[in-house]
């Protein structure tokens, strides 16, 4: 039982990590048919940007958070700008941007790295101490992740279903053409979608630093794992991806008490591709369909 | 009296293929405008040119007194002018609701959106029935009207509708054109494209035949049933 406790208790916290991550990429998938590879580079720029303001500008977490989201946001809507608008008007927009993207993540770790330096520092925004539920230490830091991480999906979902820029957004990645004769601007729409990723990209960088510490290239691991659960969940679709993502962590974690961790990653991948041989467009994917 | 529409020598395509060639039309306000004319001629990129999303090559249109032709699609949009497109182009993860509101996605005034929501209804009453229900899983003839209604929803002073009765059974085309001549009746100025020109004929007040990219006969509806060697030259019979 206690054991049980644990398992779930740590894997909540995994696939919630992974959920936050794994939106941004599916919301800007769903929207533009862009598979933004320098999400990962964001994660840790998000992460880098916390940590700065906490510790040299000595701003408390709430603020470090805040201008860590603000800060991708606008890596984000730039992005859009200067890679993703231009090509979008010339032919074969998936493979170019693919390409372009991974020269921004480039682009954004060396900054990094020029700036931080290689060596690995601790993301200062922890919260010491543990609940003791049924005799198990659930550390506050896995209860504020998943808090955290509850009220992001919740804005997410109350963004996308109750307010009119994310009827626009919905609008948008169901069916571009329409949208536009609808009177939406849907460049705008896409700097948006790529601005909420941002911020999105920037929270899931500070929980995931919180636990392992700050790197440059930290958001390598969690961009991979986004990417998987996209795929598993169908590309775009951001419900699923939820739903994906807390049920790949729960298994992960599993499989790490049962097996060890060398394990989880290679069994993931081998469901990953069980899955995608019984349903090859995702779980919660139509064929060939990309929709929010 | 100035035409609300009024397009001149306009050039329009896709990539190196040249689909328009200098075409001119002006549309008056309050009349029902037809084109017709064989498929892959022209009518379809025409209608998407003058609602930019196909950018004009050449030429110029105005609407209202204003060129549109250099607008973004949804500053046309907010100009006045509405386009129905082919294929529906619906929504298909949203309601029916949710896409005849998403016509009204320019509008401010709740009150408004609500009172023309009711006029849908009445002109449509199926999609009263219908509209909780899921966009894709609509028969063919109901998406139709979710996209005529959703266009409905947005107003505008011209709307653009692209081949209404393509592909629909009978009595759902009855119904279509029930409600085109309503808006007729009610003073709206339509430019319709339309495979079905004899049906159409019987209430435009105006049509251009589209061949190749230019116009190759243009007159009344009546002046159209009464020349049927119009029909078999160009729509084969």
């Amino acid at each position: 039982m206690d054991v049980a406790v644990q398992i779930i208790a740590s894997g909540l916290t995994l696939g919630a990590m992974y959920a936050v991550s794994t939106v941004g990429l599916a919301l800007v998938y769903g929207a533009l048919n862009m598979l933004n590879m320098s999400h990962g580079a964001l994660l840790a720029l998000g992460g880098y940007v916390c940590f700065y303001a906490m510790t040299t500008l000595g701003l408390p977490a709430v603020l470090g958070m805040a201008l860590a989201m603000a800060v991708c946001a606008a890596a984000g809507a730039l992005i859009y700008h200067l890679a993703a608008r231009p090509m979008l008007r010339a032919g074969n927009f998936e493979t170019r941007i693919f390409i372009a993207t991974i020269g921004i993540a480039v682009v954004i770790e060396n900054a990094i790295l020029r700036l931080f330096g290689p060596q690995p520092v601790a993301q200062p925004l922890k919260l010491p101490g543990a609940a003791i539920l049924d005799g198990v230490h659930v550390p506050y830091q896995n209860m504020f992740i998943l808090a955290v991480a509850v009220v992001m999906m919740g804005g997410v979902a109350f963004l996308l279903n109750r307010t009119k820029t994310g009827r626009a957004i919905r609008a948008t990645a169901q069916n571009r053409d329409a949208a536009q004769l609808m009177g939406i601007r849907v460049g705008r729409v896409y700097a948006q979608v790529l601005a909420i990723s941002g911020a999105l990209a920037a929270v899931a960088g500070i929980l995931v630093s919180s636990l392992s510490g700050l790197l440059p290239n930290m958001g390598g691991d969690p961009m991979l794992k986004a990417f998987v659960i996209c795929v598993v969940a169908g590309l775009g679709n951001v419900y699923g991806a939820v739903a994906a993502a807390v049920a790949l962590g729960i298994l992960e974690s599993v499989i790490q008490y049962l097996l060890g961790v060398q394990y989880s990653f290679a069994i993931l991948l081998l469901i990953v591709i069980a899955v995608l041989i019984w349903k090859p467009s995702g779980l919660f994917g139509k064929q060939q369909v990309v929709r929010l | 009296m100035t035409p609300l529409l009024d397009i001149a020598g306009l050039s329009s395509g896709y990539g190196h293929q040249v689909v328009i060639r200098e075409l001119s039309l002006q549309v008056e306000e309050g009349r029902l405008v037809a084109l017709i004319g064989p498929n892959g001629h022209g009518k379809s990129t025409l209608l998407r040119t003058l609602s930019g999303l196909v950018r004009c090559r050449g030429g110029s249109i105005g609407f209202a007194g204003q060129p549109i032709d250099r607008l973004r699609p949804d500053e046309i949009v907010k100009a006045g002018v509405v386009h129905i497109p082919q294929g529906d182009l619906l929504f298909p993860e949203m309601t029916v609701l949710e896409n005849l509101r998403m016509g009204a996605y320019l509008l401010r005034d709740g009150g408004e959106e609500a009172k023309r929501l009711a006029e849908v209804f009445g002109l449509l009453p199926k999609l009263e029935e219908r509209y909780d229900q899921t966009a894709s899983t609509l028969s063919g003839g109901e998406r139709r009207m979710v996209g005529i209604g959703r266009g409905l929803m947005a107003g505008g002073r011209l709307m653009m509708f692209d081949e209404p009765s393509l592909g629909l059974a009978p009595i759902v085309i009855d119904q279509i054109y029930a409600v085109l001549e309503k808006l007729r009746q009610a003073g709206r100025t339509i430019l319709v494209v339309e495979e079905n020109a004899m049906r159409i004929a019987e209430m435009a007040d105006e049509m251009h035949l589209l061949d190749n990219g230019e116009f190759a006969w243009s007159g009344s509806g009546e002046a159209f049933l009464s020349h049927p060697e119009i029909m078999a030259t160009y729509l084969g019979g």
